[in-house]
């Protein structure tokens, strides 16, 4: 596998622009901010996927990060207080100590990661000994079997039908799982944050909690009555 | 006459032109070793943004970074074994699938733990939140 001439071009942009706004995810001050530069970051490594022949997978990153996860992100960050970090008075980072221990670890943790690859890459080479040549020959041939579309000036990808026929033949038991855990995820979530008043309305708070919470709240005396 | 002089300075000089011309092929040619390094730098920032922040939102955004690195692994790995001709290539794929799944079912989990902490602590800086610190 080796992109040339304007894939290679585009790989480099699209890895830049990932890097620098995941970088830049970390080191903004304000949290809508880091969303939306997290935001272009998937959108980068969407592209990559592009480049990497994956595109049913590039368009299931775009609907479910940037359309649902990051949504739910910029609803929980408006529903949440982060003035204090915007004014500017308060530290976004840690201790600097425990900055400057993650950051040492860090240097230490790629150091290591690019020499592994470096060094395990070589070893690849060696077992699957291909030429940038051959292998633009074996994309193209791939590509030429690709039926064409209807005004035959491009050609249909085969992607996401080889990606479905594998998923239902080779991993349909982990897709159930998967819905399951997204039920789960589901039920859970909306039980996690669920109000007090909203616990008290459907009559699933300790009793003696109850009592002591009327004190602060009287509303919730009235809740109680109706749920029986 | 540098050569006459001094034919070892020309063998490095020699050495590293030809160096820097395969560090440009391969630079105009990225391959599997490009996307592996490209997917660990990503994995690294996300990793120090979970140990440096203490916005409890921003460090979940580090983790989906984190989990994003893997996927651009796995789907390299897909790609290469594409092109080596392997008969289960798309395993990569289907990993990535279940990993963006989980990764939607943490981030709803999370936030609701984070709407649920802000209602009961009125923070989100992690380091204000020690009940379990001794």
């Amino acid at each position: 596998m080796t992109l040339s001439g304007y894939e290679a071009l585009f790989f480099w942009i699209f890895a830049l622009a990932a890097i620098f706004a995941g970088l830049l995810t970390v080191m903004a001050r304000n949290a809508v901010h880091s969303a939306l530069f997290l935001i272009s970051s998937l959108v980068s490594v969407a592209a990559l996927f592009v480049l990497a022949r994956a595109e049913f997978i590039a368009g299931v990153q775009i609907l479910v990060y940037v359309g649902g996860v990051m949504v739910l992100f910029l609803f929980v960050i408006m529903l949440v207080n982060v003035g204090a970090e915007e004014r500017g008075h308060e530290e976004i980072f840690n201790h600097p100590r425990q900055v400057a221990a993650s950051l040492i670890f860090c240097l230490l943790f790629v150091a290591g990661v690019l020499y592994a690859v470096n060094k395990g890459y070589r070893g690849l080479q060696q077992l699957h000994p291909t030429t940038p040549d051959t292998a633009a020959q074996h994309d193209a041939a791939r590509e030429s079997s690709y039926a064409t579309s209807a005004t035959g000036t491009s050609r249909r990808t085969d992607d996401s039908e080889s990606f479905g026929s594998v998923l239902y033949r080779y991993a349909s038991l982990p897709f159930e799982i998967a819905s399951v855990l997204l039920l789960v995820a589901i039920i859970g979530s909306v039980m996690l944050a669920r109000t007090l008043r909203q616990e008290a309305s459907a009559d699933d708070v300790d009793p003696e909690t109850l009592k002591t919470e009327i004190v602060n709240d009287p509303e919730l005396a009235r809740l109680e009555p109706q749920s029986e | 006459m540098l050569n006459f002089f001094n034919p070892a300075l020309l063998l490095l000089l020699q050495d590293q032109s030809s160096r820097f011309s395969l560090m440009k092929q391969s630079a105009l040619n990225p391959d599997l070793s490009k996307f592996l390094v490209i997917g660990a730098l990503l994995f690294i920032i996300g990793v120090a943004g979970v140990l440096t922040r203490r916005n409890i939102i921003v460090i979940f955004m580090s983790i989906e970074l984190i989990l994003n690195a893997a996927n651009l692994n796995f789907i390299a790995f897909s790609r290469y074994l594409q092109s080596t001709g392997s008969a289960n290539a798309l395993a990569g794929q289907i990993f990535t699938v279940f990993v963006i799944v989980v990764a939607a079912a943490e981030a709803a989990i999370g936030l609701g733990i984070v709407i649920a902490l802000y209602r009961n602590k009125e923070t989100i800086w992690v380091d204000e939140i020690d009940l379990l610190k001794w």
